[in-house]
């Protein structure tokens, strides 16, 4: 063949390649910021570190709300992050 | 994909991945048949393998601005208005808008030794350079700050106006005198096909598996926006919630208020004005 061919082919397929996997590392993180599972799946194990993980700002929320915060009593003052 | 799905879904993952699989397997077979399989054209020799790529890019560049224009309509229609649609008007444009610079690019590529040009002011390729234009311009419209919905509509407005030049790129060809060929399946003017056999099956493949691998990223980018939407929604109840601990509680000295760094990033979304009174830290 030629290299122009080669050269179509590999411009071609490996930029569709690079935005498919930018695409996943994007999803994957944004899903770790909202504390989702990073698999979406209704396989996911229930003990996934991701899925066990509670959302950003319940803690905050639920002191606003005068709530306990993770198990403690709120009664303690603000509590150090784990 | 429905455009209410939301960004999870355990049935929709499998689909997704079944869908994405299927592609993979298409475009692996479209490149074993296109550079091994199928023999050289009597006239460009080896160089119509890459007709075998740039068609087929071209053709789903043709389907993602159709649907982003569709959706827009949706969007703009009061009885179907949902952010949804406006959420797959982007994704499918950013698509589109990928699959445009990569027809542009093969095109060029399989310019340069068949008329001695990477690239010559030609109607069709002039109005495909407008077409990749024209979209970055809408998604950049999509990033101006405001009010969700607001912004929705906007981008919606935006999309049908960039829709105007994909028509005229299609029919450049047979308007005006064009370097470029009309097409070769199913020409409007002769309603001729010129390719056959295991060239036309190779070629049919390509538009497949291409357009099997266009949904896959979709349905990928569309859930991005989706999480896009719920983390920006997910920055404005933080910052409601940081005002009200402040009022109701001063943190531990030295202690990061959990949720700190996300209403930090919330300063980045493009709507700072909907983050609450006294947002401004």
């Amino acid at each position: 063949m030629n290299g122009y061919v080669e050269a179509g082919y590999i411009v071609g397929l490996g930029t569709l390649g690079i935005y498919a996997v930018s695409l996943l590392a994007r999803e994957r993180a944004a899903r770790r910021r909202l504390g989702l599972s990073p698999v979406p799946s209704s396989r996911a194990r229930p003990d996934h570190a991701g899925a066990r993980r509670p959302r950003r700002g319940v803690e905050l929320r639920e002191r606003a709300a005068g709530e306990t915060v993770g198990g403690r009593p709120e009664a303690d003052g603000p509590q150090e992050q784990a | 994909m429905s455009p209410g799905a939301g960004p999870g879904g355990g049935r929709g993952t499998a689909v997704l991945r079944v869908l994405g699989l299927l592609g993979l397997v298409g475009v692996v077979a479209t490149v074993w048949l296109g550079l091994w399989v199928t023999p050289p054209d009597r006239f460009m020799g080896n160089l119509v393998r890459l007709l075998y790529l740039h068609p087929a890019i071209a053709w789903v560049m043709y389907i993602a601005y159709g649907i982003a224009f569709l959706s827009s309509l949706l969007y703009l229609w009061p009885r179907t208005r949902a952010l949804a649609w406006d959420r797959l008007a982007g994704a499918s444009s950013e698509v589109g808008v990928v699959f445009t610079g990569l027809t542009l690019v093969t095109g060029s590529i399989w310019g340069r030794p068949t008329w001695g040009v990477w690239w010559t002011w030609d109607p069709l390729l002039t109005t495909t350079a407008l077409l990749f234009v024209l979209y970055l311009g809408y998604l950049a419209v999509r990033q101006i700050p405001g009010e969700r919905e607001a912004r929705a509509r906007r981008s919606a407005i935006a999309a049908l106006v960039a829709f105007v030049d994909v028509p005229i790129v299609y029919f450049s060809v047979l308007w005006w005198r064009s370097l470029h060929q009309p097409p070769t399946v199913d020409d409007p003017v002769t309603g001729k096909t010129y390719v056959h056999g295991s060239m036309a099956w190779t070629l049919l493949l390509s538009f497949v598996a291409l357009t099997l691998v266009y949904a896959w990223l979709l349905a990928h980018r569309y859930r991005l926006a989706a999480l896009a939407d719920l983390e920006e929604g997910e920055g404005l109840e933080l910052a409601i919630a940081e005002r009200r601990a402040e009022a109701g509680g001063v943190p531990a000295r030295g202690e990061e208020p959990a949720g700190a760094d996300l209403v930090g990033a919330a300063a980045g979304v493009p709507d700072p004005g909907a983050r609450g009174p006294g947002a401004g830290r």
